[in-house]
């Protein structure tokens, strides 16, 4: 406890001089400009989700994410840990999830190109657990307003011997204000297509949609969006908060 | 019935922003380096390759922190204290910050 107190008050003394990666505008959606060359970012995720239909139960998620600029176009991430919160009729306790590495390569600037895209590419491993995940993030800036949108597709392999697969198709879209240099408020946009075993005939399809918020000051910045559940689908969350607080090192 | 109240709810906070922003702001990218732009850094002896690198890093770094104000938006005595605040944050080398500065300051001149 001791050194963990001792490394906040380093990071917080020392970050005040420091580069910086990135400020997120969404909680749900990547944005196409990559960190700058030789910037390295702490991101702390957590996120809340209440699932009430058949039964009700919480889970709360947690993700520890270091963010390195490689060269100004090119952004290296590693998961260090997820980790979740469960609380439910039968259980309630913390779980070891996995990690991950996470790589985004930009291809054009949202400013003076048409359409500013990166291309999004990460591999997770946890226990008993394999996922893939691609991802094309595009985006456009008119001024002070942001719009963006992301394609991803996820394959999963989970289980004793990861017989158990599961494929996703998710689209999101965002719009983000800036307020003022340091608030920017939006809404965000999440529409998936689960397919359980690659089947096409068993998809699950879910819409949310709700409100963002995103506020910075010197190296750091916290950004949070609450999503409500627009379908009725069955074991998916009906509200669902995160918040990502990074800073700069 | 959900998604109706949703999709009433998103579109008062699009208006509510909209009409915040509604005549004040300019929506317009900064301006490229032209050559009426060259021809008035030259007299503030900004050569061409430090104008052109200067936007460069305006509309790349910057835009991972924030939106770009518009160059008129400060004047040209704000300008060189607002970039040494956030040179640092954007990992700009003196020689970036220095460009970044050049070109936003010719802009500017052109602005009026």
């Amino acid at each position: 406890m001791k050194r963990l107190r001792l490394a906040c008050i380093l990071i917080l003394t020392v970050s005040p001089w420091t580069s910086f990666g990135g400020v997120r505008h969404f909680t749900f959606l990547y944005e196409a400009p990559t960190s700058a060359q030789e910037s390295l970012e702490l991101e702390n995720w957590v996120t809340w989700q209440r699932i009430t239909n058949p039964d009700r139960s919480d889970e709360v998620d947690f993700r520890h994410e270091l963010e390195y600029g490689v060269t100004d176009k090119f952004q290296v991430s590693v998961y260090l840990a997820d980790w979740f919160y469960e609380s439910n009729r039968e259980q309630s306790g913390f779980t070891y999830s996995d990690s991950a590495i996470e790589l985004i390569y930009n291809l054009t600037n949202p400013v003076d190109d048409p359409i500013g895209v990166s291309v999004y590419g990460e591999v997770k491993a946890g226990d008993r657990l394999i996922e893939l995940e691609s991802k094309l993030i595009a985006q456009k800036n008119f001024g002070p307003l942001i719009l963006a949108y992301n394609a991803t597709l996820e394959a999963v392999w989970e289980g004793n011997e990861l017989e158990d697969r599961e494929g996703e198709f998710s689209q999101a879209v965002g719009v983000s204000y800036e307020i003022s240099p340091r608030i920017s408020a939006g809404i965000e946009l999440l529409h998936e297509f689960v397919f359980p075993e690659w089947r096409d005939e068993e998809k699950i399809r879910n819409l949310f949609v709700g409100p963002n918020l995103s506020y910075r000051h010197r190296n750091w910045f916290v950004t949070v969006t609450a999503l409500a559940q627009a379908t009725d689908t069955d074991d998916e969350p009906d509200l669902q908060v995160r918040t990502i607080f990074g800073i700069g090192l | 019935m959900k998604l109706k109240r949703l999709a009433i709810f998103a579109a008062a906070i699009v208006c509510l922003v909209d009409l915040s922003s509604c005549g004040t702001t300019s929506f317009a990218p900064p301006p490229p380096v032209t050559a009426e732009l060259a021809l008035a850094g030259a007299h503030q002896h900004v050569d061409l390759a430090a104008l052109r690198k200067g936007r460069t890093l305006f509309v790349s770094r910057c835009i991972e922190c924030h939106t770009l104000p518009a160059v008129s938006q400060h004047s040209a005595t704000e300008w060189p204290r607002l970039i040494d605040e956030m040179a640092g944050r954007a990992n700009l080398k003196s020689t970036e910050r220095d460009a970044v500065l050049a070109y936003i300051l010719v802009a500017h001149s052109q602005s009026r």
